[in-house]
This record gives structure tokens, C-alpha cells and sequence, in this order.
């Protein structure tokens, strides 16, 4: 698909996930168990972190989400039926 | 139809056959004899089957072609999605990623070009910023006798060391008593003065080896030749299997013992390797306690691969005495070897050439393994490690004071290091971090380098340097990677904690031991 290949050029990219609603992986680059573990992990973060920004404020929502580490960063653009996951190395 | 018997004879009647049967009955006449007879059940039965309609046909072939098919490479493209590549997906997953893909590409490009970031690193733990010395384990008696220590070993699960107490110098120490001695450094009741277990043995251990999974085994090679099996679990007798002294075994001190995981799952053997110049597989048969000679590979001058650029000196015998042997993760059939002569040899397990030696009262014929003949080093090598993070890099080191690094794939060192001006006894490579690894001298020190860095001196120098205290062997700790432990000449043991840059990885350290391992010339 064309964003996905818009994406995947950026630098540094290792990986794009997209997960449905409700954790499971419709499509992906990396490998499947790689995949199903990004999946179900980062699904269940999103989740505590949009409950945590709502239950700040209910007006509020999650937008955009980040995660740093030692080596690489894990974008996660959530939606209501969809998420989407990058992972960058920003260093490559 | 039905048949009777009876002690009367009976003349039976039979009606006409045919595959439509009506019902059937039949007529027993009997004399007149008054017998008792069998009733039947009054009534007729029958017995029909639907029409059965066959019929035969042939067909023969007229005319006859071949055809076949072939795949073609398919264009790879980058993507590889869970589903069939061509379905579109659903339609609002298109409408999704339309809608974020501008926001996550300028997150992306924001990523790769900000400097937010640079240098910051999270405070998780205790970042100690020394290396220093936890314990300091002693046996007296060992010491009393002036024994050093041969070999240390971590079990698998990291809490207990294995020390072996023997001589380093060989000569007439052969036949004195020695020991086996554990620490469990987790436990409260940690006596460095006192061992929780002391196993003797009746001559000197050379080297030891814990089992990769079972805690309580212990793999030992002795100066007799021997290899021997201790389990620490048992009270009685902790010796679980020995090879004895046949016409199979090692007649020479063992130089090196290693577990080697067989084609069985979760099965391994023990391959030992000793001055006589043979190496050995063999499997364990705990209930008789012996080890059963598997495979048996022997190493002679005139059968090792000749490379163009090396002129390999023949020492006096034509066996190769070997001093050190490497296993490789990442290839199971691959074995390195190193000799007193300074040979460094690459060998396969799987290689099928007879060994030109004579094969009197041999159970297993013996194979010639050697496939590779690497440069060679000016005196005997005594350490050779495979690197845990890449297929093709190993360290070895000898008598020449140096450390190389060799790639698998060339005769020549990619590089060579100064570690000391005596002995180096062993090298091993930092299980966490790619480019990092511990070098044993003969001086005392244990020297460890740092192959980020761009000077060749050691970024870390453990322990004091005289050689009564000769640093003779030394174990890094997989599960507490900040462990390494070192045994002396003067028989202590030395538990070192490492600090935290050399045990934490560096984001860009594999690509650099990438770089660094594709240094290899054309």
C-alpha cells in the first residue's frame, strides 16, 4: 500500500504493525512472533494510557503516543478501529 | 442359510438359488425317531438385498502430453503482511491510514532529526561506576598445599561457583590429590574461608565445566586423562560418571571439557580434548556411570588443511596436542581447536575422513575433523572463544602474550592486542556487551578490553600485578552479567563486580562488531 511504503521509507524505520481494535495484527513487516508480541503488548499500553489520560480529564483524549528506549522508539498512532505502530531507530 | 447340527441325521431340501431371494425355508426330514428336535421359530424369514446393478467399462488413452510449470523469483517487495498480499484490506483501514499518515511521517522525520535526546539516559538502577572485589574464596587446605587454581565455572543458574584446585605447571604434579570446591554466593551463610562442598579427587583437575541446564552437574577433566561427571545434588557419592582408563579414552591431561548439545533434545554430551591429541564425544550413561564414547576425532600433523600463505613447522610427534577447543553457538557442527604447537585449527564434527592412526582396540573409528587451518600463533594457545553475538568472530590467545581476533572466514587475525608480556591464559568474551572481553595473564591482572574504543589499551585492569598471583583462569556470570570471577595462581578465588558501562550494552555496538567483523580482506 502506498502510506505503507511512505512510512517504511523514513529513516530509521524497522517496522510498521497495524492492529485492529481489538490487538490483533492485520498487517505488518516485521516477523510473526515479533509482531504478535508488539501487538499484545503495546495494545494493552495504549489502553491503560488513554484510560489514564481520560481519567485525568474526560474532555481529553489521546492523541499521539511515544515510548523511548535504549535503543529505538515506538510510535503508536491510535484510532477507533485501527492502530498504527512504528518502530524508528533514529540513530541509524 | 442356516446350518444345524444335531446328533440326527437330517436330509435337507434346498430350493433353487438366486440373488433375489424369496423367503427362504427349507424342509428337514428326519427318520422317525422320536429326537428332540430343535424348534426354529415359527414364520418365515427372509433376506433381500436391492438390485445390484454393475457393468464394466474400459477406457484407454488416446493421445498423451507433457506440461510443466515453474515459479519465478517473485518481485520482493518490502511488504510482508500477515494476510494475502493482494487483498486491499478493508476499506476505512484505508481511510485510517490516510487520515495519521502525515502526523506519524512528521513524527518520524522530527525523530531522526532532533538532538532532544542525545546523551540522556534513564537512571533504572544502581549504576555502580567501579569495578570492585566482592569476595575472595579460599580453601586453606588447598592453599596449605600450594596448589593454584586450574579452572572456575558458574552454574547455570548463576549462584554457585565450581573451583578447581590442581597445578598449572605440569611435570610431577600429576599424581597429587586435589579438589573441587562450590560457593553459593547467594547464600547467607557465604564463608569465603570455607566451601559449601568439597569434593576430592584423587589426582589434579585441569578443567571444569558446569552443565548449560541441570545445576548440580559438573563436567571435570583430570591430568590422568580422565573425564568425570560429579553430581552436587548427591550426598554418597558425588561422582556420577567416569570414562575410566580403556583403549578409548584420553591417555594424556584434558585440556578442555565442554557440554555439547546432542541431535536429541535436551540431551547433552561432553566433548573433551586432551594433549594426546584426540577429542572425544561422549554421552552420559548415569545408571551405569560411564560416559560411552559417541565420536572420536583425532588430530595428526600430515592429515591437517594446508592453506597456501602458512607454513605449518612440524613439532616432533605427529599427533597435535591440543590445548584448547571452542564451541560455536551459532553453528553446531562447528569446533576450533588450538594446539601446543600454536595451531589453530577450525574442525567440523560432521567431517567423515578416517584418522591415519591405527585403530587397534578402538570402539569408534576415529575422524580426522580439521577443515581450516587459521595462522598460526608462536607458542601453544591456550583460550579460543566463539563471540556470542557474531557467527564469524572468535578471540584466542596464548603463550605470545597476544589476543587476536579471527574471523571464521580468514587465515589472518583481523586484529591482534597486547595483553601482557607473559602468558595469557584465557580470554573469554563479555556475555553482554558485543565488543568486550577479559583477558587471564600471567602477570596477575585480568585485562579487559573495549573494541569500541578507539585505543588498543585495556579500558579496565583487575587485581595486582605479581605473578606469584598469576591470574590462571576466569569465568564471566551469564545470569548476573556484572560477575566475573577470577582464580589465581596462589589459590584464591576473586569475585569481581564490574561496573556498569562494561556490562550495559551500547545501542551501536553490534553494528560496530558488524563493521568490524567485515573487516575481512578479499
Amino acid at each position: 500500500m502506498l502510506t505503507h511504503s511512505r512510512i517504511q521509507g523514513q529513516k530509521g524505520v524497522q517496522g510498521i504493525i497495524i492492529v485492529n481494535s481489538e490487538g490483533i495484527p492485520i498487517k505488518t513487516t516485521l516477523d510473526n512472533s515479533s509482531t504478535v508480541q508488539y501487538a499484545g503488548l503495546i495494545h494493552q499500553l495504549v489502553m491503560k494510557a488513554r484510560s489514564t489520560v481520560r481519567d485525568i480529564d474526560p474532555q481529553n483524549d489521546l492523541t499521539f503516543m511515544r515510548v523511548r528506549s535504549k535503543k529505538n522508539e515506538i510510535m503508536i498512532a491510535p484510532d477507533k478501529d485501527y492502530f498504527l505502530i512504528v518502530i524508528q531507530n533514529p540513530s541509524d | 442359510m442356516l446350518s444345524q447340527r444335531s446328533h440326527t441325521q437330517f436330509k435337507l431340501t434346498w430350493r433353487p438359488w438366486s440373488l433375489q431371494t424369496g423367503p427362504v425355508c427349507f424342509r428337514a426330514t428326519a427318520p422317525a425317531v422320536s429326537q428332540p428336535r430343535v424348534q426354529e421359530p415359527a414364520g418365515p424369514r427372509a433376506c433381500q438385498t436391492r438390485a445390484v446393478h454393475s457393468d464394466e467399462a474400459q477406457i484407454q488413452t488416446t493421445s498423451t502430453t507433457t506440461s510443466s510449470t515453474q515459479t519465478e523469483p517473485q518481485d520482493q517487495t518490502s511488504e510482508q503482511p500477515l494476510q494475502q498480499n493482494h487483498q486491499p484490506g478493508p476499506p476505512d483501514l484505508k481511510d485510517f491510514l490516510q487520515r495519521i499518515e502525515e502526523t506519524v511521517i512528521t513524527e518520524l522525520v522530527k525523530n531522526a532529526r532532533g538532538h532532544a535526546f542525545d546523551g540522556f539516559q534513564a537512571n533504572w538502577g544502581d549504576h555502580s561506576q567501579l569495578v570492585s572485589c566482592l569476595h575472595r574464596l579460599q580453601h586453606p587446605i588447598a592453599q596449605e598445599r600450594d596448589l593454584h587454581v586450574t579452572s572456575v565455572s558458574w552454574t547455570c543458574t548463576g549462584s554457585v561457583i565450581a573451583c578447581a584446585y590442581g597445578r598449572i605447571d605440569e611435570g610431577h604434579w600429576g599424581t597429587e590429590r586435589s579438589y573441587l570446591c562450590t560457593w553459593n554466593l547467594n547464600s547467607q551463610s557465604l564463608r569465603p574461608r570455607q566451601a559449601d562442598l568439597v569434593i576430592d579427587v584423587h589426582t589434579a583437575i585441569t578443567v571444569l565445566s558446569c552443565h548449560p541446564e541441570k545445576p548440580a552437574l559438573i563436567a571435570g577433566g583430570l591430568y590422568s586423562g580422565e573425564v568425570v561427571i560429579w553430581d552436587t545434588s548427591r550426598t554418597q557419592d558425588p561422582v556420577l560418571a567416569l570414562t575410566g582408563m580403556s583403549a578409548d579414552s584420553h591417555r594424556e591431561p584434558i585440556y578442555q571439557v565442554a557440554w555439547v548439545p546432542l541431535q536429541e533434545k535436551g540431551e547433552f554430551g561432553v566433548l573433551s580434548a586432551g594433549s594426546g591429541g584426540r577429542v572425544l564425544l561422549w554421552t552420559v550413561d548415569s545408571e551405569q556411570g560411564r560416559l560411552v564414547l559417541k565420536s572420536a576425532y583425532a588430530l595428526i600433523q600430515q592429515q591437517l588443511p594446508h592453506n597456501s600463505s602458512i607454513s605449518l613447522k612440524a613439532p616432533g610427534s605427529s599427533n597435535v596436542g591440543v590445548t584448547s577447543l571452542a564451541l560455536s553457538v551459532w553453528d553446531p557442527d562447528t569446533f576450533l581447536v588450538g594446539s601446543e604447537g600454536g595451531l589453530l585449527l577450525r574442525c567440523s564434527f560432521s567431517s567423515k575422513t578416517p584418522a591415519a592412526v591405527s585403530t587397534k582396540d578402538q570402539t569408534v573409528t576415529l575422524r580426522a575433523p580439521a577443515v581450516f587451518s587459521f595462522r598460526p600463533h608462536s607458542g601453544p594457545v591456550h583460550s579460543i572463544h566463539c563471540s556470542p553475538f557474531h557467527r564469524n568472530l572468535f578471540v584466542s590467545a596464548g603463550t605470545d602474550g597476544l589476543a587476536h581476533l579471527h574471523s571464521m572466514l580468514q587465515p589472518n587475525p583481523l586484529m591482534s592486542l597486547r595483553v601482557s608480556e607473559t602468558y595469557v591464559f584465557q580470554v573469554e568474551w563479555s556475555p553482554t556487551r558485543p565488543l568486550v572481553f577479559a583477558a587471564a595473564t600471567g602477570q596477575g591482572e585480568v585485562q579487559i578490553f573495549d573494541l569500541g574504543r578507539r585505543s588498543l589499551r585495556p579500558v579496565a585492569t583487575i587485581g595486582q600485578g605479581t605473578a606469584r598471583q598469576a591470574a590462571t583462569c576466569l569465568a564471566f556470570n551469564r545470569q548476573s552479567s556484572h560477575l566475573l570471577a577470577v582464580g589465581n595462581m596462589d589459590g584464591t578465588v576473586g569475585v569481581w563486580e564490574l561496573s556498569a558501562d562494561l556490562t550495559e550494552q551500547n545501542p551501536r555496538e553490534r553494528s560496530q562488531l558488524e563493521q568490524i567483523a567485515n573487516q575481512v580482506a578479499e
